[in-house]
């Protein structure tokens, strides 16, 4: 028998059943499950339970014995497994689908969950060009976790490696999940430091723990203002003053309007907090010389620093 | 919860497990409609059925089994009621579905915005957030000012070509150009145009952000038949007609840097810095990198990009000395 076969039979026979299996049923009963010995039984099972589990089939357990507190048998509640009844127009399933399109990368996922909304509209028209495409990171394995914490308005506690590599244990009211410079970041209420901290999900580590603690989300809250630029954001805020010249400043009235602006010269000075020194200098490389870090003098030098191995090169 | 990728199996279940609940709504689907809608071969939905049928309740007999039957090539299930809806979405599909929506919300001009924001609102409060909590999700993309967006969003729609003022790093100028836009691709948390540049006879990728100004023309752009977003994911990414950088990364740069830029190929030495080859979008952008990289970064090639790191690291030097 294949595999596939009986994970049909387990989903089949768990969500059917009008109450929970054992261990021992599911050996007995399902189609599949004969395999010669006990312990060839138990892998194929919790193998089979884990693959499903990840797929989002909610198998969950129960106890038996009311009197007891022994979770020993399964069971997939209906209401848990179906998916509910969304009633999408079909004006709203072609706007999701050009969503699902959108998605550079994980793709798949999205057109997975596409199929799963679209099945009572009619199917996709063939043959109309894209022209979007927009690369989320999107598959990062923690998001679908922080996902859950965030739009459940549950507490998570996670390890977490900060940019100047100090680890540390976090426990975060999480209120917003949010893509921003090409990151993922988790932006809330870090309970220790009772303050609002943004954390990069590419710098915790895979053990993301939820606690059904409850907590509000201030009203109005405003992600975006605790999340700026990339060299915005650290511990230790101080302010800097970048000079854009003539040729560039259309760039920052364009770009920064709501950074404090000054004229200076024929060219424009915007300051700016930075919590990241390293993250504004690579962010002033990328403007090749249109740009200049005013203050501090330390961050100035250190630009110096981090470009002599190109300079040193030329004068030898 | 994992979300690494779905494996052959996983797809080939979550798709059985809607063949189902479609087919219990939809009797008498054709094969060919069923392959149509979820997008694999004909074969490969014959292959899914006759799995189908030999699956089914404790006792697997006839009343048991799922009961798949044919007439012609319209497909029949029954005795499968308890598959009566397709399974709910995990958070990986939730999530990235929602975030696709919030990336073309980001889009001006978008004739499906209202009932996109219609569907997202449907979405989050079936998927188990709590009340208040749909929009805890957030997507933001780098693109300048709507107008600019606009322009280039109806170039593209209409096959329009563009007159354009931009930024160029490698000129360290503005220069006018005029463009056949091609697309529209958000990479790194920014928006790029892709398009065929007129000023020097060649595709490129520009960065939104970095457009002064942009017009549309009354002229027809040529767009290929071809154009695939989905290759221009990384902006290092591989094209004939384009060179071979190579250079070595120290072992602080290295953990980030190979997942961030596709690589060609990575190999370890002896003092543990890592030689990697990758691909140029552009000469300037390789420059601006390697300036990045600073002190983490060696044995440089070729040469005239190492010479164009270092005109350029002069001129951010000039600025930053006295």
């Amino acid at each position: 028998m294949h595999r596939i076969e009986r994970l049909i039979n387990l989903i089949a026979a768990l969500l059917d059943s009008p109450r929970p299996m054992t261990a021992e049923e599911i050996r007995r009963r399902i189609a599949g499950y004969d395999q010669p010995t006990d312990e060839a039984f138990r892998r194929a099972f919790e193998r089979d339970k884990e693959s499903l589990r990840a797929m989002g089939v909610p198998i969950e357990m129960r106890a038996t014995d009311p009197f007891s507190e022994a979770l020993d048998a399964y069971t997939i509640p209906r209401h848990r497994y179906y998916l509910p009844q969304l009633d999408l127009e079909n004006d709203e399933v072609a706007a999701l689908r050009i969503a699902s399109e959108i998605l550079l990368g994980p793709g798949e996922r999205a057109g997975a969950a596409l199929l799963k909304l679209s099945l009572d509209a009619p199917p996709a028209q063939a043959g109309t060009r894209l022209v979007w495409g927009a690369d989320l990171a999107a598959e990062q394995p923690l998001l679908a976790v922080l996902y859950e914490a965030v739009t459940q308005g549950r507490v998570v506690s996670f390890d977490y490696t900060t940019a100047t590599g100090a680890g540390a244990r976090r426990i975060l009211e999480p209120y917003r999940l949010l893509h921003r410079n090409g990151h993922w970041y988790l932006v809330g209420r870090d309970r220790q430091r009772d303050a609002i901290r943004a954390f990069r999900v590419s710098r915790m580590k895979p053990k993301v723990a939820l606690s059904d603690d409850s907590f509000e989300v201030p009203e109005d809250f405003d992600a975006a203002a605790h999340l700026g630029e990339a060299w915005q954001i650290g511990e230790d805020s101080q302010p800097a003053v970048v000079r854009f010249d003539a040729g560039m400043r259309w760039w920052a009235e364009q770009n920064m309007a709501s950074s404090p602006l000054r004229e200076a010269g024929d060219g424009l000075e915007v300051e700016l907090p930075v919590g990241n020194p390293d993250a504004l200098i690579s962010w002033v490389i990328g403007f090749g010389g249109a740009a200049e870090i005013v203050s501090p003098e330390a961050v100035r030098a250190r630009l110096l620093d981090h470009l002599a191995p190109f300079l040193e090169a030329t004068q030898a | 919860m994992s979300s690494a990728a779905p494996s052959a199996l996983d797809k080939r279940l979550t798709r059985i497990l809607l063949l189902i609940p479609y087919l219990l709504k939809n009797p008498g689907t054709t094969t060919g409609e069923l392959a149509e809608r979820f997008g694999v071969a004909e074969e490969v939905v014959s292959e899914d059925l006759q799995l189908v049928y030999v699956c089914g309740l404790p006792g697997y007999g006839p009343g048991d089994l799922i009961d798949v039957s044919f007439t012609g090539d319209q497909v029949f299930v029954d005795t499968a009621d308890y598959f009566g809806a397709p399974l709910r979405l995990t958070p990986a599909e939730a999530l990235a579905l929602y975030a696709g929506g919030l990336a073309v919300l980001e889009l001006p001009g978008m004739q499906e915005a209202e009932a996109l924001r219609r569907a997202l609102r449907k979405l989050g409060s079936a998927l188990g957030a709590s009340a208040g909590r749909e929009s805890s999700v957030e997507v933001h993309l780098a693109g300048g000012p709507a107008r600019h967006m606009e322009v280039l969003g109806q170039a593209l729609r209409d096959s329009r070509r563009v007159r354009m003022e931009y930024f160029s790093a490698s000129r360290a100028a503005l220069t006018e150009r005029t463009i056949d836009p091609w697309g529209l691709v958000a990479t790194l948390g920014r928006w790029y145009l892709v398009a065929f540049d007129h000023l020097s006879s060649e595709e490129r990728m520009f960065r939104v952000d970095r457009i002064k100004g942009a017009e549309l023309l009354d002229e027809a752009a040529e767009v290929p038949e071809d154009f695939d977003p989905s290759s221009y994911r990384e902006i290092f990414r591989e094209r004939p007609e384009q060179e071979v950088l190579s250079f070595e990364i120290s072992p602080e740069t290295s953990g980030w840097f190979v997942d961030a830029y596709p690589c060609r190929s990575v190999t370890e030495l002896a003092d543990g810095w890592l030689r990697v080859e990758l691909v140029a979008g552009g000469r300037a952008g390789a420059a601006a990198l390697l300036l990045r990289l600073g002190p983490h970064v060696r044995a440089i090639a070729p040469e005239e990009l190492r010479e164009e790191a270092r005109t350029m690291a002069a001129a951010i030097a000039a600025r930053h000395r006295a």
